[in-house]
């Protein structure tokens, strides 16, 4: 693959190295306050050439290319473009200098059409002042026959399907004159025709000279694809192969093989008591275009003191099967769901936590936590119900409870009325996971709880776990990161596109058994799973 | 620092002093030499004047503290109004009495099982012992519902038993006084109930509301009557006066009406779960919710409490004007917004409280008050209302330290992220950004 055609004035040599350099970064590290979330990465781009970055979730590979990008100026190391060095400081500088993004979420304004999306904020006018519509939707024309897209240019956004739109991104993209674009997992919401579809578009532009950097977590994809690979792995450059010297086994080893976490599992692992029993969740999500299925066919049981892992990657519905048996998610649900053997009905989070349910959720400042309130009044709200006496807040107790739990899980805080907003990530964590122990749980579902914190702090929390599961607690985990799940869980279910595609022990369990698992695969093979 | 801190801290108390003492100052005096601003009789007229504004600021509050807004309230009072000088004035089955005899038997309901319910729970919790066992958790008690049943019929008996003999002949200020402020209660539930059941923005809906309660209550008032005069001894009973009178001669009732509403709301706001609910779901709803708080009880709650301020504050209206009107809480909304802000509650939900509005209100009635005694042209006085408001949230949301560090660093290039003057402590400045941040995502 790495020995495709190349334009006449440039065949001398066989390799893409003989094409121009046109990005290369040496050195590049960044870290968020305190969190080295880059180390002395190093990549190298050249004209007309496909490169896939790969790493598993938190690598750093969108935080590269935030930096590539100019989103985030603020960053240790040298960027050179076509030689010269360079700093954006805005999107803005680093557009001019012909390097485009495609997010992974798409930024597009859904009420207006296709022309006014590829042209918004540089509409061209007429005398300066007046948009020139006609050119516009021409321009738009052009462009999107070059690109072999068949649309409509004044269609509404809105009308289209999710893989149309990104193909708008693309011509979007392009209509900037972008000599490198950058296309964070552009094939995460598209059906098998439309990746075909957008791959030949990508050869096409490649061809042409444009550079392209690959994100994708579908390792398939990128063998098919790419010229080479460059593998992150916590923020560090891992390797950068031509294609033709890589299988996906190579990959996958590349992006999970790392030592093992530091501590010794200290989980019973116990075969106890069955607490929860999930049998048959299915959630359906109500869209633009009908129901879209989420879930089907989730089954587990958790027992006493044990910990569940739940591994996939991301948009595989692993939030959302802890959300379903939580009430939080909105849809249409099935299944059925026991707890201690009684069958419950839970419809809303209140429900779940009359019922001994407790959710610490993935994104503590959006869901979890009131920042601008007290460590206090964080600990005590899901208790304040109970903690009241007659209608009437009881402030000791409120503090009593806080005070229990600051000390329990260790948060290091100036005292229980400090600002929740001010503590460090861990202690923040440790706050969310101490209001929902204040309510005396049975089943603890825990959704990444680890992300944004430091190795210190992860190393407490998986303390804290161990102790909570020896402690009795049933627990149900969430996470993006293998290592984690592996030294955690007692047992794994991992989902991939919202179906179970397999339990694993931790005998059975490795990153490479669980990165197969979990890869998505077409949707004709989604029923034999079951 | 710390002097500094505190100033900040107590800077409305500060506003309130300083607009107190810039009153008595400038007041003019009266021949003998009296300052007229200090004068009882028109200290005890400002406290009247804001009484009304005050009750609909003192339900607002509740509402914008949960990050909503209520523009209905001046509407709901008009109607109240209304139906309150109509029950006062005109025997049998007005309009006025087909909609608030029902509607006191319902609320009387309502409120009656909610209370047997509460209680019951309470009881039968009290008998577990406080501390729980860690892995074992105590199910709520199972409802018993025939018990609050039965205690509702009772209490919507009651009603009905004390409403109907006084549809025959007048309603009496004890009639009216219960009867108005559930009409207006009902008001505000549905507008909650909507926001919450339809996932509508309170802004929309309670505009709506507006518009659609000032049609009722034209409709009720009738096409002829777009005033509706209570002259108490002819045709409405005298002890209605009571409402406009000073209490053992010292304290206006309009003022104690809305002191004793600031006082109680702010107790529930301070030392109940509802009240801590209250500003959880105005601090981050989301999280609120996942606490297993039941957000859309709550917000109906506050809406509906907004509402039955509005109707206390119409009996008020009828009381002090003698004389229920469609038109009579025109704008009315939009003051109690102000006083609202100006006491330093944030729009955005969660951050105030009902201190803040009282000294608000304070300040906004002694301004005019200040304004009426100098004269001042009406016109000027609104530009001049204008900009105290401004003035005074400006100087509400910008900590002091941090307005006179952006005037001293407006010259060189660029303020410093954080100003040097936080260092020590950054709960409060540190807690405002982030405060900003979150509601951002």
């Amino acid at each position: 693959m790495s020995s495709r055609p190349i334009d006449g004035d440039m065949s001398t040599g066989t390799g893409i190295h003989n094409r121009p350099l046109v990005l290369s970064c040496s050195g590049i590290s960044k870290s968020f306050l305190g969190v080295l979330a880059l180390r002395n990465v190093f990549f190298e781009l050249h004209a007309g050439e496909v490169h896939a970055l790969v790493g598993e979730n938190g690598a750093g590979k969108s935080t590269l290319m935030k930096i590539f990008s100019g989103v985030d100026p603020d960053y240790a190391g040298t960027i050179h473009i076509d030689g010269q060095e360079i700093r954006f400081a805005s999107v803005r500088d680093a557009e001019a200098a012909g390097v485009a993004i495609i997010h992974q979420e798409l930024n597009l304004v859904p009420e207006l059409t296709v022309t006014e999306n590829i042209f918004l904020g540089r509409e061209p006018l007429l005398a300066g002042l007046i948009v020139n519509r006609r050119k516009a939707a021409a321009d738009a024309r052009v462009l999107l026959n070059r690109l072999g897209i068949d649309l409509d240019p004044e269609t509404r956004i809105s009308t289209l399907r999710v893989g149309e739109q990104q193909l708008v991104e693309i011509a979007k993209a392009l209509s900037v004159s972008a000599r490198i674009l950058i296309m964070d997992e552009p094939t995460s919401a598209l059906s098998p025709a439309e990746c075909r579809r957008l791959f030949t578009i990508i050869r096409q532009l490649a061809s042409g000279g444009v550079a392209i950097i690959y994100i994708s977590h579908r390792i398939e994809e990128v063998m098919l694809l790419a010229d080479r690979v460059t593998v992150l792995r916590d923020g560090c450059h891992v390797i950068t192969e031509p294609i033709g010297a890589l299988t996906q086994e190579k990959i996958i080893t590349a992006m999970v093989g790392r030592e093992s976490l530091g501590t010794t599992p200290g989980s019973p692992g116990s075969g106890g008591r069955v607490v929860l029993s999930v049998r048959d969740l299915s959630l359906d999500v109500s869209t633009r275009r009908g129901w879209r299925t989420v879930l089907r066919g989730i089954s587990f049981d958790v027992g006493e003191g044990e910990i569940l892992g739940i591994g996939g990657l991301l948009g595989s519905g692993r939030t959302e099967i802890l959300e379903t048996i939580f009430g939080s998610s909105i849809g249409r649900r099935s299944g059925e769901i026991r707890l201690d053997g009684e069958a419950v009905s839970i419809a809303s989070p209140r429900d779940a936590r009359r019922h001994g349910l407790a959710m610490v959720t993935e994104d503590r400042k959006a869901q979890g936590l009131h920042l601008l309130a007290t460590v206090r009044d964080n600990i005590a709200l899901p208790s304040l119900g109970n903690i009241a006496r007659f209608g009437l807040r009881s402030f000791a107790s409120e503090a009593r409870v806080a005070e229990r739990e600051v000390k329990e899980l260790g948060i290091r805080c100036t005292g229980i009325g400090q600002i929740a907003g001010t503590l460090s990530g861990g202690n923040q964590q440790k706050v969310v996971i101490g209001k929902w122990l204040a309510t005396q749980p049975r089943v603890l579902l825990l959704d990444e709880p680890t992300r944004g914190i430091d190795v210190g702090a992860k190393q407490e929390i998986y303390e804290l776990i161990f102790g909570l599961a020896r402690g009795g607690l049933a627990i149900v985990l969430v996470s993006s990161e293998l290592p984690e799940l592996l030294l955690l869980a007692d047992r794994i279910l991992v989902v991939s596109e919202g179906w179970p595609r397999g339990v694993l022990s931790r005998d059975t369990a490795s990153e490479e058994v669980i990165m197969k698992l979990a890869a998505p695969r077409t949707r004709t093979d989604s029923a034999r799973a079951t | 620092m710390r002097v500094l801190r505190l100033l900040s801290r107590t800077k409305l108390y500060w506003g309130l002093a300083l607009i107190f003492l810039i009153g008595m100052l400038s007041s003019p005096v009266t021949s003998k030499g009296n300052n007229i601003f200090l004068s009882y009789g028109n200290l005890l007229d400002v406290l009247r004047q804001v009484s009304i504004t005050g009750l609909i600021a003192t339900g607002m509050t509740g509402v914008i503290l949960t990050a909503g807004i209520d523009l209905s309230v001046g509407s709901v009072m008009a109607i109240c109004s209304v139906v309150c000088a109509m029950l006062l004035t005109m025997p049998g089955w007005t309009p006025s009495a087909m909609m608030g005899v029902p509607a006191f038997a319902l609320v009387a309901m309502i409120v009656a099982v909610a209370l047997a319910q509460f209680t019951i729970h309470n009881l039968a919790r009290s008998t577990i012992s406080n501390e729980v066992a860690p892995g074992k958790t105590v199910l709520h008690p199972k409802r018993n519902l025939a018990l609050p049943a039965i205690v509702g019929l009772i209490a919507a008996a009651a009603a009905l038993a004390f409403t109907l003999p006084q549809v025959e002949s007048q309603f009496g200020v004890w009639g009216v006084l219960l009867v108005t402020p559930c009409v207006g209660l009902l008001f505000g539930a549905i507008n909650g109930i909507i926001i919450v059941a339809g996932r509508l923005q309170p802004f929309i809906v309670t505009l709506a509301m507006m518009v659609t309660a000032l049609g009722i209550a034209r409709l009720t008032a009738g096409q002829n009557n777009a005033v509706l005069p209570v002259y108490t001894g002819s045709n409405a009973t005298a002890d209605f006066d009571v409402l406009r009178s000073l209490i053992f001669g010292i304290f206006p009732m309009p003022g104690l009406f809305f002191i004793a509403a600031a006082l109680v709301y702010g107790a529930v706001l301070r030392f109940t779960p509802f009240g801590r609910y209250v500003y959880a779901i105005g601090g981050n709803e989301e999280a609120a919710r996942l606490s297993g708080i039941n957000v859309g009880r709550v917000k109906i709650v506050t809406y509906a409490i907004s509402g039955m301020l509005a109707g206390i504050a119409a009996v008020l209206f009828v009381a002090q004007y003698r004389q229920g009107k469609p038109d009579a809480g025109a704008g009315l909304e939009l003051d109690a917004i102000a006083a609202v802000v100006i006491g330093g509650t944030s729009l955005m939900g969660g951050r105030g409280g009902l201190a803040g509005t009282f000294c608000g209100v304070l300040i906004f009635g002694l301004l005019s008050n200040i304004l009426q005694l100098h004269n001042i042209n009406s016109n000027l006085q609104l530009v001049l209302k204008g900009l105290i408001i401004i003035g005074t949230v400006l100087v509400q949301e910008r900590n002091l330290g941090e307005l006179l560090s952006n005037l001293r660093f407006a010259a060189p290039r660029s303020v410093p992220k954080e100003p040097a003057a936080h260092h020590g402590q950054p709960s409060e400045s540190f807690s405002r950004q982030l405060g900003g941040s979150a509601h951002d995502t």
